[in-house]
């Protein structure tokens, strides 16, 4: 599977209500050691209602710049979730998740 | 990026994709054009390879333009798309560092085609530093 696959498939709850789509994979860096590192897992979708402007950064907490774009894109992604990979029931398309709406 | 009590966290399309691959030495190597993931034996997605190139890129990009760009890949090689394991990752920051060295990696396999085929024919392109 590729990051490609995931980012910008839907994500339904267990009774079929549209969640969003994913904007993001959230990694860890805390799987087995490969090479020099430990091997990043995915650990949680960020999922919105919008994909446009997510790859800029702004719909994040830390994250910094212009102000206006900033307070744009962070109304469009307003509605952002962070579900857990743990909540995906099947991985689709569409994901669904084990939770209902 | 940030670090929690678990690891270092980081967003795929943030901190990640489309970035600059460098070697060991500094030089260019190619982008991260997407990410190959494997699944542990829990069902765990763990990232394992660097994407790279057209027909890696293609099919991110919406509409005719990915097509477009997967095709023209796919014309120029019929060949594996070029991957990078993840594993000879050094450090993930405004460029991703990895521990081989350009030619070892043999990640864009048409930059060096063009450099053997038609730069170094050019008169004078093998000595340039001198």
């Amino acid at each position: 599977m590729r990051a490609s696959d995931l980012i910008g498939r839907e994500v339904r709850t267990a009774d079929d209500e549209s969640v969003g789509v994913i904007t993001d994979l959230r990694c860890v860096q805390d799987g087995p050691v490969r090479g020099t590192q430990a091997a990043l897992r995915v650990d949680a979708l960020l999922v919105s209602r919008h994909h446009t402007g997510s790859v800029l950064g702004y719909d994040r907490e830390r994250q910094q710049g212009p102000w206006l774009i900033r307070a744009v894109v962070r109304r469009l992604h307003r509605h952002m979730q962070v579900v857990p990979w743990s909540d995906v029931d099947s991985e689709g398309p569409p994901i669904r998740l084990r939770r209902t709406g | 990026m940030s670090e929690s009590a678990r690891g270092r966290v980081l967003d795929v399309n943030l901190h990640l994709l489309d970035r600059q691959i460098v070697d060991r030495d500094g030089e260019f190597v190619a982008k991260v054009d997407d990410l190959e993931f494997e699944r542990g034996a829990d069902g765990t997605l763990y990232i394992a390879k660097i994407m790279v190139g057209s027909r890696a890129l293609g099919p991110r990009l919406r509409g005719r333009l990915g097509v477009w760009m997967r095709s023209i890949g796919e014309r120029l090689s019929t060949d594996a798309i070029p991957t990078i394991d993840f594993a000879l990752v050094t450090d993930i920051g405004s460029e991703v560092k990895v521990s081989a060295t350009r030619d070892d990696l043999d990640a864009a396999p048409l930059e060096g085609w063009v450099r053997d085929h038609v730069i170094s024919r050019i008169p004078g392109s093998r000595h340039a530093g001198e």
